[in-house]
This record gives C-alpha cells, structure tokens and sequence, in this order.
C-alpha cells in the first residue's frame, strides 16, 4: 500500500512541478467537447497531429534539450515507426498493439545502433551525422520498391481490439493516452538520477567522467529513449493518415521538430507540447492570413514563416515557455539559460 | 562495351565529384573557422543556376548569363553574411540550424514566387551540345566534359590560393585555430565575410553548370547540400584538400555504385534479390563510406584542426 503511496506522491510532486505541461495535456483531453459543441471537426485532425509532432518532439527533447545532443536525423525514427506498420501490414498483420510493438524494436535498435556510431562524435560532428544516417535510411526506403518505393503505401488503421480506431474519437483518444503515458514516463525520467545525470553530461562532460560515471553509456540510453518515443509516434502518425511514404522521414521534418523544441523552449517537459501548437497553428493560419490580404500568394506562406523562423533565433531567447516564467515571475529552467554549449 | 561504359560513368562520376567539391569549398571554411552550420548553402546553388537560367534567357546569350550570375551570387554570399550570419557566430549549433533551415524556406519560396514552381529547362548552345570521342569510339557530351574541366580548374585556382597566398595562409590559419589568428591582428570577420562570398560563388557556379544537366526548381541545392555535408565530414572539417578528395570519391562511389551494384551483387546472391536490394544499398553507399570513415577516423580524413 505505501509502495503506492508513494508512487502517487511521486506524480503529485512531479505534477506540481510541471503545471504547465498537465494542463496541456489535459485541455488536449477536454477539446473534443469543444471542437463537437462548436462544430469544428476538423481541427480534432490539427490537434490529433498537434499531440503526434508535439510526442515526438518531447523525445527528441530528451537528448536535444536535456542532454546537449543535436540529433538533426530524428525523422528517422518517426519513419521507421511508421514503416513498421506498413511492412506488418504488408505481411497480413493488422493488430494494432502489435505493430506498436514491432516498431519499439526496430526504432530501439536503430536507435542503438546509430546512437553508437554517432556519439562517438560531437558538435557539428554530430549533427551532420545524424542526418547522414536519416537520409541513409530515407533513401533505403525511396528504394524499396517492394514497400511502395518512392510513393508509399496505403495502409489501414490498426486493429486494437475493442478500440475502433475508424471512430475519429477513439482515435483520438488513443493517440492522447500515448502523449499522457510519454509525458508521464518523460517526467519521470527526467527528475529521476538518470535525467540528473543527463543533464550534469551536457554542462560538464569531463566532470562526470571523473566521477567515475560512463557518459556515453547515459547518452546511449537516452538516445534510445528518445528513438523508441519518436517511434511510437510515427506508428500512430501512420495510423492517423492511412499512409506512409519516404516523405514522413524527409530531412525538413527533423528540423521541424527542431523548430518545435526550440519555438516551446529547450530542456522543459511542456515546450515541445506548446512549440508543436504554435506551429501547427502558424501553418494552419498563416496561408488564411496572407489569403486575406494577397491572394494571389496565399500559398507562399512560408515566405513569411522562414524570417519569422529567424527572428525566434535572434530575439526569443528561451522560447515560449521562457516567455511564459518570465511573465509568471516565476524562475526560469537554469537549463536553457545556460545554453548548451 | 563494358569498358566503354565504365569510362563513361567514372567520368559522370568525376562531374559529379567536382561539382561537389564547388559547393563543399567554402562550406568546409564556413564550418571549420566560425564553426557555424550554415544549411543554407543549397540556396546559393540555387541562386546561381536561376540567375544563369534567367540571364542567359533575357540575353539570349548562354555564356552572358554564366558570366554575369558569378557576380550575383557573390553579391548573394557577402549580403547574406552582412545581414545575418554575422549575427548567428556566437549562436549554438542548434540556433543556428534554425535560423538557416528558416534562409532555406525563405529562399525557396522566393524563387517559387520569382520563377513559379516549375522546373526550368536551358538549352544548351550548339557549341556545347556536341559529343567528343575521349577514347576511340566512346563519346562523350561536350558540355559535361566543360563541367569536368571547369570544376578542375576551380580546384586548382583555390588550392593555389589557400596553399600559396597570404590571404590562403591567414585562412589556413583561421581553420587551424580561429582565437589564435585574431590574437596575431588578423581581421578575421572580414576575412569570413571574404570566405562566405566566394563559397555561396562557387557554389552558385556549382548552380550554373548544373543547370542545363539537371533540372532548375526551387529546392534543387538540398541533396546536393547534404552530400556536401557528407564530403566534409569524410574530408574533415576546415580541410580544402580533404573536401577535395573526398568530393571526388563520393561522386565515383555514389555513380559508379548505382550503375554496378546490382549487377555485382547478382554474382553473389540471385537474381530476384539483386534487383531488389541492388538499388537500395547503391543510394546508401556513401552514408556507409561516411560511417566507415568516421568509425576508424572520427574527425575525417585530413582534420584541419591542429
């Protein structure tokens, strides 16, 4: 009974420390409500891709924001979740919770495997890397001819079991309980010695070292982490869009979840969730802003989308969650002050 | 036949290397003095082969249009660095990643506004458009044999500058130790502002030679940026000769590997299996090579860093 005590004080604590992050999550849970009294279905779609990106963002956090590591080839991941789907399918399984768990073990193993290769190095290094190693693995699938090559596949929604994933709601029900269950094992793990340790590798690596601890073996783990969660949203994100092409994995997707994480702010649970909001939003109304007023280049709206890409760089300084302490009073993450280098 | 056909494609493969190496130059400088990860070097080959697609159309002059979209794209490189890269040096990595990937939709809408989305085609001029026998009974295009040459030249032109010039010596100097080399009263921000505007140009002629080979659309510098990512990283960061070298090696290994590898691995393994796997691990070549490379030399094949 006190193990369970405990495990509720735990959250309680983590909660409270994380308010802006639940609270999130949960006005993702009570939206539906919303989106059915205001009869607004369609943006049940943009928040379901809302939580999808603002999921794998969050994994990518994990080693980008806690642990110093800039993975510019975390598309990859998203791919081959989502592929994992497609090829099970293709093999005539259709289980849901099956393809969920065929894609942790591949995307763990890549994870591995690339995390193993690349960590051995570091800076521009690393980055460069990473995104070898993702258009290693976009081309690998463009190739694929059996698995629809460069066009895709068409693929159905997952079976799981009572849940009717062809109900839009439970759909988007189950991608929530996913963002709820990543939130909860992400705060978890940050506020836990492991998370600690992550966070004290990216300030100071030699210091770790000669405590006596192996920073790359935390690195490791955490670059697994944050594989297996982007892979958990690439499984959902192809269920979500009956789909899957080489395209999920294209080298822009890993800068946007870059952009998410850095729009929201770096190492805080709630910013990849509050980035991935403002950019979906900013694609969603942007086109309809520069619609109402040239519309003759309503679609060119990345034109405005690049330099506002810019300015965040230059003049937002620990992006939105940054904004949000400031204006609370209360203090910032010590962490995306610091930088960092 | 077979020889034929091998000199034919190493030959494509040496165009593809020199042209890699145009655009690898200065971004191998870029990453290696300011440390600054600059994406947006896909943009300038794009900027050179619309304004050599777009002169040479309103002059009705092919080689106008190359000669007067050099000067363009170094405008392009020094305003760039002027307005904000200069801004992005003190910046992490990931700041600048985002800034520049920001330079990269901005640039591509642009041109998509400017041009339309459609892919522009230039002809070539009859004087280019020839075939010239190599060896006895192998022909081979005039024009892409110009590219080879011109690529080459290039090459040669900025070893001599960087191995023989003062200014090449203070560069060599930055790439080694950039804090040292402004300790000596070196000015280096000029000398980067120098170093930006002569990539982002070779990487716009880059542009302008590429265009009547390939296709001239919004978005076309990005797999070549990304190979050149790969080029330096064989070749280490800060290193010119490096990025030569392996410039040359990822464009034989990556041509020469999609025409041979399948009919290589169907010595191995049957037939059905080649076809299939032949083409997906041919476009994976130089990933491998890079990852190769980096397990036994993690910082490339000639760091220039000391």
């Amino acid at each position: 009974m006190s193990a369970i005590r405990d495990f509720i004080g735990l959250v309680g604590d983590g909660v409270k420390a994380n308010q802006t992050l639940w609270l999130l999550v949960f006005g993702f849970a009570l939206f539906p409500i919303f989106t059915h009294f205001a009869d607004l279905p369609f943006w049940n779609d943009v928040a379901m891709r809302i939580m999808l990106l603002g999921m794998a963002a969050m994994g990518l956090n994990l080693v980008l924001g806690y642990g110093g590591m800039v993975s510019f080839g975390h598309a990859a991941f998203i791919g081959i979740g989502a592929y994992c789907v497609g090829i099970s399918q293709f093999y005539g399984i259709s289980n849901g919770w099956a393809h969920l768990g065929f894609s942790i073990v591949p995307c763990g193993l890549a994870g591995l495997v690339i995390g193993y290769l690349a960590l051995r190095t570091s800076g521009i290094y690393f980055i460069m890397i990473t995104l070898a190693f993702a258009q290693m693995l976009f081309f690998l699938f463009v190739s694929l001819e059996a698995y629809g090559g460069d066009d895709g596949m068409s693929i159905d929604r997952g079976e799981f079991g009572f849940i009717d994933l062809y109900d839009p709601l439970r759909l988007y029900f189950l991608i929530w309980c996913a963002l709820a269950l990543v939130s909860l094992a992400l705060m978890f793990i940050v506020r836990s010695r492991f998370g600690v340790t992550l966070r004290a590798i990216k300030s100071n690596e030699s210091r770790i070292e000669a405590m006596g601890l192996s920073p790359l073996r935390f690195k490791m783990v955490g670059y697994v982490i944050s594989a297996v969660i982007c892979g958990i949203a690439g499984t959902l994100f192809a269920s979500w869009q009956e789909y899957v092409s080489p395209d999920i994995m294209h080298w822009t997707r890993s800068g946007e979840l870059m952009i998410i994480i850095i729009l929201g702010g770096l190492a805080t649970l709630a910013g990849p969730l509050l980035g991935a909001i403002v950019f979906l939003l900013l694609e969603e109304s942007l086109p309809m802003l520069l619609g109402a007023v040239a519309p003759a280049y309503a679609e060119n709206w990345m034109i405005i989308f690049g330099p506002l890409l810019i300015m965040v760089v230059l003049f937002g300084r620990g992006g939105l969650t940054g904004i949000i302490d400031r204006l609370s009073g209360t203090r910032g993450n010590a962490d995306h002050k610091a930088g960092p280098r | 036949m077979t020889l034929t056909l091998i000199l034919e494609q190493a030959f494509n493969g040496l165009q593809a290397g020199v042209t890699l190496f145009l655009v690898a130059a200065g971004l191998t400088l870029i990453l290696g003095i300011m440390d600054v990860v600059f994406l947006a070097h896909g943009a300038q080959v794009m900027i050179g082969a619309y304004a050599a697609a777009a002169i040479a159309a309103a002059t009705g002059n092919f080689y106008i249009g190359l000669l007067l979209a050099v000067p363009v794209t170094f405008a392009s490189g020094y305003l760039l660095e002027f307005l904000l890269i200069r801004h992005l040096y003190r910046r992490d990595h990931m700041e600048q990643v985002l800034a520049t990937f920001g330079l990269i939709l901005f640039f591509n809408e642009l041109i998509r506004i400017g041009f339309g989305p459609a892919a522009l085609y230039s002809d070539l001029p009859p004087s280019l458009s020839g075939f010239v026998e190599i060896l006895p009974g192998t022909p081979y295009p005039v024009y892409r044999l110009g590219v080879i040459l011109v690529g080459l030249a290039c090459a040669i032109a900025i070893h001599m500058f960087v191995s023989r010039t003062r200014i090449g010596a203070m560069v060599r100097a930055g790439a080694n130790n950039p804090a040292m080399t402004a300790a000596l009263g070196i000015n280096i921000k000029l000398l980067l502002r120098f170093i930006f505007a002569a990539g982002a140009c070779f990487a716009g002629v880059a542009g302008m030679m590429l265009g009547p080979i390939t296709a001239v659309q919004p978005g076309m510098g990005e797999p070549l940026l990304i190979l050149s990512l790969v080029v330096i990283i064989i070749g280490g960061i800060g290193s010119v000769r490096g990025a030569f070298i392996a410039a040359i090696i990822v464009g034989l290994v990556d041509t020469l590997g999609r025409v041979f590898l399948p009919a290589m691995l169907r010595l191995v393994v049957d037939q059905a299996t080649a076809d299939g796997a032949g083409p997906a691990v041919a476009s994976m070549l130089v990933y491998i090579l890079m990852a190769v490379v980096l397990i036994f030399r993690p910082t490339g094949l000639f760091p220039a860093k000391g």
